[in-house]
């Protein structure tokens, strides 16, 4: 039993491992299939390592695991920290196990500048696997900036038409929603002098900040901005529909799949975290944020005409239901949450690979470009509406029980909101079988449909995961539930003093 | 204790089946799809006739815990099995003519290009059905509840290359999510309030709350809401208008989800929470307010539908309405009676009317066909019982269930009785209008050989292959279930009499009121006059339809108004599409996306981005290139700075 | 032993260790005559090489001198020098810069085809200049130190001398330059009169004895006038944009590193030795002034040496926001600052001045496009430059501006600090339109790539390790600057409350 040799050292070697491969892959010969296979190795690899966390997870256990804490800089007081909880765990297996899917989505449709976009795919796995796991805020907001570069150089080197305009889009929305986080990761380190998440938390909630009071909902603000435009929470969502569209398949996965996880991730464990209070305070608006944000976003996707813009504008009506489901401060609301983000992950990465599969072929996302194409290509048909029936929340689906638990936390929480959040399943439903009517049904409207080839081996191989996992995920939700159960009760904690601390009031 | 039953094997079979033609079927002969298609629904009724068997000796209810599902702080949902009378009931109505669907569909779909697909599809659906009946609660209800709705939605398109067929089945669904969006609420009601979705704990809890005649509240609200959910599935107003729609599906579909099973899943719910429904007047009043109007407004669409599946659709609508109408009046056992008796009548129907449209080769348009007794002896003679059953003649099936509603309905107020007799009639005088004009009189219809591609096109189900012009009969394989459901339409109802079928319920229901002789007389004065009814209507039918077939002409254009409205379904299609469907496609088109999203949010951004650029443009020109004007700024800056410290130290 | 060495030295000749205190000034001076003398001996061919690597030897015993004269730490010359910490760390950075500047300026001066000989000695003139800057404490002697410095920069701003632009670039710097050194000056002799002395340590004491008479302030006000001036800091900075246009790539380099950094470390001594009053609302308007005037200028130029210099006005306000903060704090991370801006620009101008080609042709983003292609390896050495200019994690940039926003912080600068890091935010738009259009863009017309020669190889190298490094290990340097910025302020009386008080946490960053 290697486990008590690997723990230890397990976060480390499954952040740097794919770091480690991009820079490897730099030295490489401009050979396009060594560094495709190599590429496939390393992010396969990441992936089994990162097996290790949910196999050897102690579910009982409510603080952090795995931790690995190290002075990393003496002034100002930077520590090495990194550790996961229930919350994180999942999001570090959906990342590395996205992330060779994108490598076998992109096998063939990336063919010149392979090792520049294998590198920084690499580059990426390795930044967001950070976020998740760093535990000391100065890392964090190390790791949340390195993902902008390889992902602004994915979007904007290997985009389509519009590529340069939607990357630095998405560049400077995150840049300068994020500085305000920097701004208050500073303030509190000014106040507490440490970076460390576990230490500052269990300062402010002893109430041992000076001025913190005072500064509170300012630092809250300035945390939520950053991760807001990230989410996207309607209004900060423009930025997506542009990235998606413009962005390669392997990119609008990982966008869709793990980047906008980074935001709710952050809500959850930094704004609740830290800011109980204030998350109180704030909840009902930014709950009506999250509720107009699942209502637009299906209303806006449903009337798209770009089916990569359709599937963008969808993701901005899923994650509104995490949202919802993390201002709730409910059990239930944030159980959903985090089982939304995995589902949302899993399901909508699998319509972006298949749209990237319908691109490759033809060349455009336009839908009235398509029709009755379940003739010619049945295979692709029927995984397409697999995955479609994830996202549109079917039951013994991923994508039903979390948006389940997240409505009935709302409705527990704020009934009103909860039923209003609830028409979300009918929209999705809308738009989503809509789309798929347009696409696959009826007779072929264009006869060059009727020559395109069916799913290859390796987008089987890319895809058919997705869908596997979306109906595991549905039918034995316990899995991954056992572990988010007891991390979310921990963060509930101090709402249920807070609450009980205002009804005192 | 109780024996161990193996419920949850019951579903699975039927989805094992699924699995293994939708993965296999494609490489695999016809003979091995239909082996395990047949084998696996089969084997789901063998269980389910096991299960009857040993009924008797089980401990009522029978619970049986498979897995663990949802476990979300306290709340936790599993999947776990609940067999009582009621779900014994359903289990056996949807496996029994589930089978024997699955059997005439091997006739009826064998030659079609993607037959395996069918019969996974068919079978996906079985598994879905059994869920729901079978769920010891509302969540695990719940994935029955949509996945039938998967099922249909998939069964209606299956013909996915007709427009028509694949808008359909998007209808069905959507309007069926509409209903769910009810259903879920209730669900969080429920959380909220008992913590629970199980049956147990849920009408545990229910139980000691009393009745809330002080008007609406809670068990009122949920009433109401899980009746939304009913009137999605059970196409009651004013979610109905998926069903006809749905009738783009291939017959047998036709007959077994949007006849004898799936549409009844909304009675089986309402019934199954006959609990909270008894707690809440008003609830109840609502149901049976919908069942009635229902009934009745179906009905008369039914009268002028010229398209045989069309006229069964609303006449499905109708019955579905009788269903509610008795849930509403109170009378539980007699919804789920009449469940049972459609189910057979209306079933071999719906078959009944397959094997025409197969003999006169993918024709449905009534109005093409007539005189087709001769051609089609067996299936004029079983849909002729069926017509009889429906309608309401002693002794078939159907008289007993819809009297025993009836006379339920009229216990509770004799309006729903007035209203339920009217419907009666109607029925009885569509049914008839749709047996003379299809069997009697000569034969209108074309070739069949041409109609067979033509306007079906690739919805050729089967008959391409015969090259003579004149309709024929339908193999065995298909007359063998109209048979048997002729038979169970003839004697099903017997189970009745005497309200056995109602004690055999009354476990779940709770034990009938003893009615009094009194009231007796009344009631065998009420089935007098239903009985008469419903020859008034037949005698009509047989004047308009067989003796004068010019009439209807005639009095169609006397009261031309009226009459368009009914063939158009009083546009309620065109209602919906010109307050919901445009309105909101157009918004979300010009308001939200081109007006909010581009012409505000990102207008905004990109000002944002200009300005900053024309600001920067300014900042460029302050640099003029001219060694003077930069002297003078230098000084000018020195100035400021002086002129700022001094002021500093003065203060 | 070599503690030993210097007593030797002592007793031979008394006084020795003050000459040992400016060992460094000596060395570059005399390499600097070698490399004059030398000139006209050698003929055109060798002197570009030889010359060249005299200067650069000149650096480098330079930097050996620096290492033996902090051995000997305390005054010289009548308490006019002092060599501590604070002198030693920013000798070792203009001397290494101008070595850098040496390196990176071989290829360049045989592609614009200038005649060497008095190119390399005016640098090596120019480090004695700022050298001395940041270990005088007379304020005279820094005025003269500030002029040497000033002159050879004047001088080498026209070296294209074939270029108008140049010329005209030189002259400007010229007579602005001598124009706000008057400043300067005139601040030095009002300051005497307010407090009697030009020695920075007496001034301090003066001031911190009694109320301070209003002359001081105009003094300081007149001071900060001309070394504003010298670090592009505005509403100082209007010069910049021209001159660095006009003048010689690696001159730049050079100019928005080296003098900027010794006026700095000279403003270092004035503001936080002397602790001027009124200092705070000074500081803080000029930073939040520069920082948006550079962003903002920068947004749409399209010439990278004129981007360039913007960036040098924005980061001179990033720089001046830490001397608003409480002294100790503020300067060690505005010396952290300069250290860490001193690598990435002058790695930044290096390769810009490698794709200058002759004449400069090259110097607009046009001339950019598809070098990602056309050139990887310096293109991704470049975008890393900018996004440490940016501010990206894992580069020195990053912890340059994280130091200098945490300082402001920490002095409960709030509103500053959020200026600041929305301007950071903003500014990521300039630097990225350059790897745009590097990576994003297909060139559409030729450029030609030329190899890289060693001696930039080198050069590039160096900058990128120190970027990085300063990036990943901060902790080092920044001990360092804490340690001699500590001392420093200690020679002056304990902080006065011109600057807010800290918050209630370790003063340490």
């Amino acid at each position: 039993m290697n486990n008590d040799a690997l723990s230890p050292i397990i976060l480390s070697l499954v952040t740097f491992l794919p770091l480690a491969g991009g820079l490897l892959l730099m030295l490489f010969p401009r050979r396009d299939r060594d560094i495709r296979i190599f590429a496939l190795v390393i992010t396969l690899l990441t992936f089994v390592l990162s097996l290790h966390l949910p196999v050897h997870f102690q579910r009982s256990h409510i603080d952090f695991q795995y931790q690995i804490d190290k002075q990393w800089v003496t002034t100002p007081n930077i520590h090495y920290h990194m550790g996961i909880d229930g919350i994180s765990l999942w999001l570090i297996v959906l990342t590395t196990f996205l992330t060779p899917l994108c490598v076998l989505i992109s096998w063939t449709s990336i063919h010149e500048r392979a090792k520049e976009f294998f590198i920084l795919l690499l580059i990426l796995e390795t930044a967001l696997i950070g976020v998740f796991t760093a535990l000391d805020l100065f890392l964090f907001y190390f790791f949340w900036e390195a993902t902008l570069i390889p992902m602004a150089l994915l979007i904007g080197i290997f985009g389509h038409e519009r590529k340069v305009y939607a990357a630095v889009k998405f560049f400077m929305y995150t840049m300068i929603a994020s500085v305000f986080m920097l701004a208050a990761i500073l303030w509190l380190y000014a106040h507490t002098g440490s970076f460390d998440f576990v230490v500052v938390r269990d300062q402010i909630m002893r109430g041992a900040v000076p001025q913190f009071p005072a500064a509170a909902q300012w630092l809250f603000l300035g945390f939520f901005l950053a991760f807001a435009v990230k989410v996207p929470l309607f209004p900060f969502h423009t930025w997506l529909p542009d990235a998606h569209v413009e962005a390669p398949t392997a990119g609008s996965v990982l966008l869709a799949g793990v980047l906008l996880k980074m935001g709710t991730y952050g809500l959850l464990r930094f704004n609740l975290g830290l800011f109980p209070e204030q998350a109180r305070h704030n909840a009902w608006w930014v709950m009506t944020l999250a509720l107009i944000g699942i209502i637009y976003g299906a209303l806006v996707a449903m009337v798209q005409p770009n089916m990569k813009k359709l599937i963008a504008y969808s993701s901005v009506s899923h994650l509104g239901f995490v949202v919802l489901g993390i201002f709730s401060f409910t059990q239930a609301g944030l159980n959903g949450a985090m089982f939304v983000m995995l589902a949302h992950g899993i399901s909508t990465g699998g319509l972006f690979m298949l749209a990237g599969v319908l691109h490759e072929r033809r060349h455009t996302y336009e839908i009235s470009e398509f029709g009755g194409l379940a003739s010619p290509l049945p295979v692709y048909a029927a995984t397409y509406l697999v995955i479609v029936l994830a996202s549109v929340g079917l039951p013994l689906m991923n994508g039903f029980i979390g948006e389940f638990l997240v409505l009935s936390g709302a409705f527990q929480d704020r009934a009103v909101y909860g039923i209003l959040a609830a028409t979300g399943v009918i929209w999705s439903a809308v738009y989503l079988l809509w789309m798929y009517q347009r696409v696959f049904y009826g007779k072929v409207t264009h006869t060059v449909n009727n020559s395109l080839s069916d799913l290859s081996g390796f987008e089987k191989i890319a895809i058919w995961p997705c869908a596997a996992v979306a109906l595991l995920m549905g039918v034995a939700p316990i899995m991954w539930l056992g572990a988010i159960d007891p991390a979310v009760q921990a963060a509930l904690t101090p709402f249920t003093r807070v609450a009980s601390r205002m009804v005192g009031q | 204790m109780n024996p161990n039953l193996n419920l949850w094997l019951i579903p699975l079979l039927p989805l094992a089946g699924a699995a293994i033609n939708g993965f296999w079927g494609k490489k695999s002969s016809r003979n091995a799809v239909t082996a395990v298609a047949l084998f696996f629904s089969g084997a789901a009724f063998a269980m389910a006739l096991l299960v009857a068997l040993r009924f008797s000796s089980l401990a009522l209810p029978y619970h049986e815990f498979f897995a663990h599902w949802i476990r979300s702080g306290n709340f936790t949902a599993d999947f776990s099995f609940y067999l009582d009378q009621l779900s014994l009931v359903m289990l056996l109505v949807v496996t029994g003519v589930g089978f024997l669907i699955h059997i005439y569909s091997v006739g009826y779909m064998w030659d079609d290009p993607s037959y395996y697909r069918f019969f996974s599809y068919l079978n996906l659906f079985m598994f879905f059905m059994l869920t729901l009946v079978l769920a010891d609660n509302y969540l695990l209800m719940f994935i029955g509840w949509e996945g039938v709705g998967l099922a249909s939605y998939l069964l209606i398109g299956f013909w996915f290359t007709k427009d028509s067929a694949a808008s359909a089945g998007k209808k069905a669904f959507i309007v069926n999510r509409i209903g769910d969006f009810g259903f879920l609420i209730a669900l969080f009601l429920l959380i909220k309030h008992f913590g629970s979705l199980n049956f147990d704990r849920v009408f545990g809890s229910v139980m000691p709350l009393g009745v809330e005649t002080a008007g609406a509240g809670l068990l009122t609200a949920i009433g109401i809401l899980l009746m939304v959910g009913a009137c999605g599935k059970s196409a009651q107003i004013p979610l109905y208008i998926w069903l006809p729609d749905a009738m783009e599906g291939p017959t047998p579909v036709s007959a077994l989800i949007h006849a004898a099973t799936m549409v009844t899943a909304g009675v089986y719910m309402v019934s199954r929470s006959h609990v909270i429904f008894e707690r809440a007047p008003i609830a109840l009043t609502v149901v049976a307010i919908i069942g009635t109007l229902t009934a009745f407004f179906a009905a008369t669409i039914g009268i002028a539908q010229t398209d045989i599946k069309k006229v069964l659709a609303y006449s499905t609508v109708s019955q579905l309405g009788y269903m509610f109408m008795a849930c509403g009046a109170g009378a539980f056992s007699a919804g789920i009676f009449h469940l049972m008796t459609h189910a057979f009548f209306k079933g071999l129907l719906f078959l009944g009317a397959g094997s025409v449209i197969h003999a006169v080769g993918g024709e449905q348009d009534m109005r093409k066909m007539g005189g087709l007794k001769s051609f089609i002896p067996w299936t004029f003679l079983t849909m002729g019982i069926a017509t009889l059953a429906i309608a309401g003649i002693p002794p078939l099936a159907g008289f007993w269930s819809k009297d025993e509603i009836l006379w339920k309905a009229y216990q509770a107020s004799p309006v729903y009785w007035a209203i339920g007799v009217i419907t009666a009639f109607i029925t009885s005088f569509y049914m008839f209008r749709l047996l003379y004009m299809t069997f009697f009189g000569d034969y209108h219809g074309a070739q069949v050989d041409e109609h067979g591609h033509g306007s079906h096109g690739h919805a050729s189900h089967g008959n391409d292959d015969h090259g003579h012009g004149s309709p024929h009969e339908s193999p065995m394989v298909m007359l063998v279930p109209l048979m048997i459901l002729a038979v169970l339409s003839l004697v099903g109802g017997l189970v009745g009499i005497g309200d056995r079928f109602e004690n055999f319920l009354a476990p779940v229901f709770g034990a009938r009121e003893v009615a009094e002789a009194g009231s007796r007389r009344t009631e065998l004065l009420l089935m007098g006059i239903s009985v008469a009814v419903a020859v008034l209507g037949e005698r009509l039918a047989n004047l308009l339809y067989y003796k004068r077939p010019e009439l209807p002409q005639r009095i169609a254009d006397s009261l031309d108004g009226l009459y368009e409205a009914v063939v158009h379904k009083y546009y309620i299609d065109e209602l919906y599409a010109a307050i919901f469907v445009k309105p909101l496609i157009d918004g979300s088109t010009r308001i939200l996306w081109q007006g909010v999203d581009r012409n505000i949010i990102d207008a905004a951004v990109n000002d944002a981005g200009d300005v900053a650029r024309q600001a920067s443009d300014e900042v460029r020109h302050m640099q003029s290139g001219n060694i003077r004007s930069y002297a003078g700024w230098v000084a000018a800056g020195a100035a400021a700075v002086i002129a700022f410290m001094i002021w500093m130290g003065v203060r | 032993m070599i503690a030993a060495l210097v007593q030797a030295f002592s007793r031979v000749l008394p006084q020795s260790a003050d000459y040992i205190r400016v060992l460094p000034e000596i060395v570059l001076s005399i390499f600097g005559m070698v490399v004059m003398v030398l000139e006209p001996l050698l003929d055109e061919q060798q002197s570009q090489k030889i010359l060249g690597l005299i200067g650069l030897l000149g650096s480098l015993a330079g930097l050996g001198a620096t290492w033996f004269m902090s051995l000997s730490p305390g005054m010289a010359f009548w308490n006019t020098v002092q060599v501590d910490g604070f002198s030693v760390f920013f000798h070792v950075l203009v001397i290494a810069i101008a070595g850098i500047v040496i390196l990176s300026s071989y290829e360049y001066m045989s592609v614009q085809r200038i005649r060497a000989g008095e190119y390399y000695a005016l640098i090596l003139f120019g480090t004695v200049g700022m050298a001395l800057m940041s270990s005088a404490i007379e304020l005279v002697l820094i005025f003269i130190a500030l002029e040497i410095s000033s002159i050879s920069s004047y001088v080498l701003v026209g070296f294209r001398r074939h270029e108008a632009s140049s010329a005209e670039a030189s002259l400007k710097y010229f007579l602005l330059g001598s124009f706000a050194t008057a400043f300067f000056l005139y601040g030095v002799a009002l300051m005497f009169g307010a407090t009697g002395s030009t020695n920075i340590n007496e001034i301090s004491k003066v001031l911190q004895a009694g109320q301070i008479p209003l002359l001081a302030f105009a003094a300081v006000a007149l001071m900060f006038v001309g070394l504003g001036f010298k670090v592009a800091a505005a509403p100082f900075h209007i010069w910049t944009p021209d001159v660095y246009e006009g003048a010689p790539a690696p001159i730049v380099g050079l100019m928005s590193t080296g003098p900027k950094a010794a006026a700095f470390a000279v403003l270092l001594r004035i503001v936080f030795v002397v602790n001027v009053p009124g200092r705070l609302w000074l500081v803080w308007i000029s930073a939040a002034l520069s920082m948006t005037l550079g962003n903002v200028g920068a947004l749409v130029q399209n010439n990278v040496k004129r981007l360039l210099a913007y960036s040098s006005i924005a980061h001179a306000g990033y720089l001046l926001m830490a001397f608003a903060a409480t002294p100790a704090l503020g300067a060690s991370a505005a010396m952290f600052y300069t250290a860490a801006y001193a690598a990435m620009n002058l790695g930044a101008f290096a390769i810009v001045s490698h794709f200058a080609n002759a004449g400069e042709r090259s110097v607009s983003l046009e001339d950019y496009e598809g070098l990602g292609r056309s050139s990887p390896l310096l293109a991704a050495t470049l975008t890393i430059f900018l996004l440490s200019l940016i501010g990206i994690p894992m580069t020195g940039g990053f912890f340059a501006k994280f130091y200098v926003f945490s300082a402001a912080v920490k002095a409960n600068l709030i509103w500053l600090t959020i200026i600041g890091v929305l301007n950071s935010g903003i500014g990521a738009y300039y630097y990225l339109r350059i790897i745009v259009v590097m990576y994003m863009r297909e060139s559409r017309k030729e450029v030609p790539v030329t190899p890289v020669p060693l001696s930039l190889r080198v050069a590039i190298a160096f900058c990128l390790a120190a970027t990085i490094y300063l990036g990943i290990f901060p902790g080092g340097a920044l001990r360092y600057a804490q340690d001699s910025a500590q001392q420093m302020v200690q020679q002056a009386a304990p902080d006065i409350p011109a600057s807010r008080p800290a918050s209630t946490t370790p003063a340490t960053l």
